[in-house]
C-alpha cells in the first residue's frame, strides 16, 4: 500500500523537471502562506518526503469538506499533493465498500501504527451512547478513539470536526462535538470552514509532508499562516469600512459600488480565515467580493451567534416587556424614596415648629 | 430589458477600481528597497504577490508602473512560467501558470536573473551524458543516413 | 459563550435595566422632594419666573466676565472633551449601528481617521482635566471618590475603544468584549455617581434662575 519513494521521485518520473520541481515549491510555498524566502527549504525537505498513510473518517458531516477538496480540477498542486499521500480509508472516494472498506481501515492502522495521519470531517454525537450515527454498526464515538490511538497526528477538516459545527448548533439534539473534546492526547490542528479553503487542506498537508510535523496552530489550533487574520484585516473592501462607505442593503448604490458590508452583517472582522487571500474556486472570488458579507463559518458556534444579517456591533437589548418592567420597578422605588424623604422631612419641621 | 445596467447585478470582470487596494504603492517602495540591496550588496528578494490583498486591479496598476522591460521567457515546465522583465531592470515578474493555464502564483524577483532560467547544476550532469550519447549514436550511424 | 456574546447579550441587558430602575428612581426621587413654601412676596409673575429659569439654562453655558480669565482652562476644556466625547460617540459607524439596534432608525457617520482624531483630542483632554484635578490645591481638596470613579467610568470606554480599534495585545472579538463591558460598567455607575448631572444640569439650573427672579435677582 505505502511504497517508499520520495515525492521529487515520484514527480521525476512523471516528467517533471528540476524546474518543474522548482516550480512546484514556489506554488507550494505560496500555497501554505510561507514567505518565498523558504522555498529552498521546502525543496530540501519535498526531496526526502516519504509517502504517508492517511485515514479519513467522515462523521456527522455533509461530505461538502471532500467535495471543496475535490473540486480542484487536475493537474493542480492540490492535486499532486493528493496523490502523493496514501488515502488507504475514505468513504466517499474509496472503491471498496462494506466489511472490505473496513478491513482496509484496519490493515492500515496496523501497517502504520503510530505514523499515519488521521483526518476527521464530522461532528461527534456523543448522546445516548453515540448512537446517532455509526458506521459498520461502530458508532462514531469508539472509530474515532479506536484510530486516533495509533495516529501521528490528526487533522481536524471543517467547522464540524473542529468545533461541532452545525450538528452542534442549539438545541444540538444528537449531543454532537469535535473532534478535540475526545481526543486530547494527540497533537490535533483544526481547519475550520463550512467548508475550508482547498488550498488550506493541502496546505497542512503539504505542511506535514514537508517538516513531518504540524504548523504552528493559535489558541484555536489553528494553523497561524491561514488562520493569523481576520477576513476584514485583508478584505480588499476595507478602505470602505475606514472612509464610512457602506452598502445599506443589497441592491443600492454601495452595494453596486461594492462598498464595505458591514452595515448588512458582515463578520469579516470576527472570522479567521484565508478567504480574502487564497479565495475560492481557482482564486476566483469569495463571498464579499461576490456581494454577500462573511457569515463567519469557520468561527465555534458561527451558527449560533446571532442573525448573519445583524451589524457585529448590534447589542442584545432584551425584550421590551423586560424594560418595561424595568420602567415600572424604577418608579416604585422613586415613588418610595420620595414618600419616605416626604415623611422624614415633615417630621423634621414639625420638631422645628416645637 | 434594455442593457445590463438596468439589472441590479453587476458581471464582475476581475477589473473594477473599486477593487484597488491600496497596496501598490508599498509594494512599490518595497521594491525599491530591494534594488538598492541588489545594487549594494548583491542580495536578491522575491516577493509573493499571491500572499498578499492585490486585487486584478492593483496588478494592473502595478504593471502599468513597472512598465516592460527586454527579456521576456517561457519557461514549460509543470505548464509554462512566464518571466518578464519590467522596465527597471533588476526587477522581474515571474507568473507561475500550471497547464491549464491557470495562475498558481506570482512573483516579483529583484535579481540580476531570476533563479528559474538558470541551468539547474544537477540538470547539467545529466544534460552532458546525455549529450555525449547523442554524440556517439551520430558519429555511429551509418554513413547513408547523413547524405 | 465567549466574552463578546455576553458582554453585547446578558451584561447588556443587565446594565440596561439597572441603568433604567436607577435614572427613574432618582428623577423621580429629586422631584418629588419637599419643597419649602418661598414665603416672600413674588417680585414677578409666573411666566416671567419661567422665562428668567429658561434664560439661566442659557447664561449659565457661558462665563461671566468677572471669573472668565480665571475659569477659562476648565470652560474650554469642558466643553472640549463633552463635544468630542458626543461626536464620537453619535457618529462613528458601528456605534450608530448600536444605537440603531436599540431605537430602530440611523444617521449619517464620520470617516473612521476624523473619530480617531477626536477620539485622540477627547482622551487627551480628559487626562489633562484628571492631572489638573490631582494637583490643583483647591480641586485636590473638594474631589470626592466619586469624582474619580465617574471620570474611570467615562474614560475607560474610550480606552478601551481605542484598544479595539489598535488591536493591542488580544484578539479583536476579546477587546470588542471589552469595550462592551467598559459601557455596561458607564450604564451601572450612570444613575448613581455625578455622571447625573446629565439629567439634573439643566432642570436645576432653571430652578436656580427662577427661585432668584422670584426674589428679583437676575442671575
Amino acid at each position: 500500500m505505502t511504497d517508499n519513494k520520495t515525492l521529487a521521485e515520484r514527480l521525476r518520473e512523471r516528467g517533471v523537471s528540476r524546474r518543474g520541481f522548482m516550480k512546484f515549491c514556489a506554488a507550494t510555498a505560496s500555497m501554505m502562506a510561507l514567505p518565498p524566502l523558504m522555498i529552498p527549504r521546502i525543496a530540501a525537505a519535498l526531496e526526502q518526503a516519504r509517502r504517508p498513510s492517511v485515514i479519513w473518517l467522515s462523521f456527522q458531516e455533509c461530505t461538502g469538506c471532500t467535495e471543496s477538496l475535490t473540486r480542484s480540477h487536475a493537474p493542480t498542486i492540490e492535486g499532486l499533493i493528493f496523490d502523493h499521500i496514501s488515502l488507504d480509508y475514505h468513504h466517499t472516494l474509496q472503491a471498496a465498500a462494506g466489511d472490505a472498506a473496513e478491513h482496509a481501515r484496519e490493515a492500515a492502522m496496523q501497517e502504520n501504527e503510530g505514523e499515519y495521519l488521521l483526518v476527521v470531517d464530522g461532528s461527534i454525537p456523543l448522546k445516548d451512547d453515540g448512537i446517532y450515527s455509526t458506521i459498520a454498526g461502530i458508532t462514531n464515538l469508539s472509530m474515532l478513539e479506536d484510530v486516533a490511538a495509533g495516529a501521528a497526528a490528526i487533522i481536524s477538516v471543517g467547522t464540524c470536526a473542529a468545533f461541532g459545527g452545525i450538528p452542534h448548533a442549539n438545541p444540538n439534539p444528537t449531543g454532537a462535538v469535535g473532534v478535540s473534546e475526545i481526543i486530547t492526547d494527540k497533537p490535533i490542528v483544526n481547519v475550520p470552514g463550512c467548508p475550508p479553503i482547498p488550498t488550506v487542506i493541502t496546505g497542512v498537508l503539504a505542511h506535514y509532508l514537508t517538516f513531518g510535523r504540524l504548523p504552528e496552530l493559535d489558541s484555536l489550533n489553528r494553523p497561524m499562516v491561514f488562520f493569523g487574520q481576520t477576513i476584514h484585516d485583508r478584505c480588499y473592501r476595507r478602505p470602505f469600512y475606514e472612509r464610512g462607505q457602506f452598502a445599506d442593503t443589497f441592491d443600492d448604490e454601495g452595494a453596486r459600488k461594492g462598498w464595505c458590508l458591514f452595515k448588512l452583517g458582515c463578520k469579516g472582522p470576527t472570522t479567521y480565515n484565508a478567504c480574502a487571500t487564497a479565495k475560492w474556486n481557482d482564486s476566483v472570488s469569495f463571498p464579499i467580493q461576490a456581494g454577500h458579507g462573511c457569515i463567519g463559518c469557520s468561527e465555534p458556534n458561527f451558527w449560533d451567534k446571532g442573525a448573519f444579517y445583524e451589524p457585529l456591533s448590534a447589542g442584545r437589548w432584551g425584550t421590551p416587556a423586560a424594560l418595561g418592567a424595568a420602567v415600572v420597578a424604577g418608579a416604585a422605588i422613586g415613588l418610595g424614596s420620595a414618600a419616605l424623604a416626604r415623611k422624614r422631612q415633615a417630621e423634621a419641621s414639625e420638631e422645628k415648629d416645637i | 430589458m434594455d442593457n445590463l445596467e438596468s439589472i441590479a447585478v453587476r458581471v464582475e470582470d476581475g477589473l473594477d477600481e473599486s477593487l484597488r487596494t491600496d497596496n501598490v504603492w508599498p509594494l512599490l517602495r518595497q521594491i525599491e528597497q530591494a534594488l538598492q540591496s541588489l545594487q549594494e550588496s548583491g542580495s536578491e528578494t522575491v516577493i509573493d504577490l499571491g500572499a498578499m490583498p492585490f486585487s486584478a486591479q492593483d496588478e494592473q496598476d502595478l504593471r502599468e508602473r513597472l512598465g516592460r522591460g527586454e527579456v521576456n521567457a517561457t519557461v514549460e515546465a509543470f505548464g509554462p512560467t512566464l518571466v518578464q522583465e519590467t522596465a527597471f531592470a533588476g526587477v522581474w515578474l515571474v507568473e507561475y501558470l500550471d497547464a491549464e493555464q491557470r495562475r498558481l502564483t506570482l512573483h516579483l524577483q529583484i535579481a540580476r536573473i531570476p533563479d528559474l532560467l538558470i541551468t539547474p547544476a544537477d540538470d547539467l550532469a545529466d544534460s552532458l551524458a546525455s549529450l555525449r550519447r547523442a554524440n556517439r549514436d551520430f558519429s555511429a550511424a551509418p554513413t547513408e543516413d547523413v547524405q | 459563550m465567549s466574552l463578546l456574546d455576553f458582554a453585547r447579550g446578558t451584561a447588556l441587558q443587565w446594565s440596561l435595566y439597572i441603568f433604567v430602575v436607577g435614572i427613574i428612581w432618582r428623577i423621580l426621587g429629586a422631584a418629588l422632594v419637599m419643597r419649602r413654601k418661598d414665603m416672600s412676596q413674588a417680585r414677578i409673575s409666573g411666566a416671567e419666573r419661567v422665562k428668567e429659569g429658561a434664560m439661566t439654562i442659557l447664561t449659565r453655558s457661558v462665563p461671566p466676565e468677572t471669573f472668565e480669565k480665571r475659569i477659562r482652562f476648565s470652560h474650554i476644556t469642558g466643553y472640549l472633551w463633552h463635544i468630542g466625547y458626543f461626536v464620537v460617540v453619535l457618529f462613528f459607524i458601528p456605534h450608530i449601528l448600536f444605537i440603531k439596534s436599540f431605537l430602530g432608525f440611523e444617521w449619517p457617520g464620520l470617516p473612521n481617521p476624523m473619530i480617531l482624531v477626536i477620539g485622540a483630542i477627547t482622551l487627551a483632554t480628559l487626562v489633562a482635566l484628571l492631572v489638573r484635578r490631582m494637583t490643583h490645591p483647591v480641586l485636590k481638596l473638594i474631589s470626592t471618590a466619586d469624582d474619580y470613579i465617574s471620570w474611570l467610568v467615562a474614560a475607560l470606554p474610550l480606552i478601551t475603544g481605542y484598544m479595539v480599534v489598535a488591536r493591542v495585545g488580544l484578539h479583536y472579538e476579546t477587546l470588542l468584549g471589552l469595550h462592551v463591558l467598559s459601557f455596561c460598567l458607564l450604564l451601572i455607575w450612570f444613575p448613581f455617581g455625578k455622571l447625573m448631572h446629565v439629567f439634573f444640569i439643566f432642570p436645576s439650573r432653571y430652578n436656580v434662575g427662577a427661585i432668584f427672579a422670584r426674589r428679583g435677582v437676575r442671575v
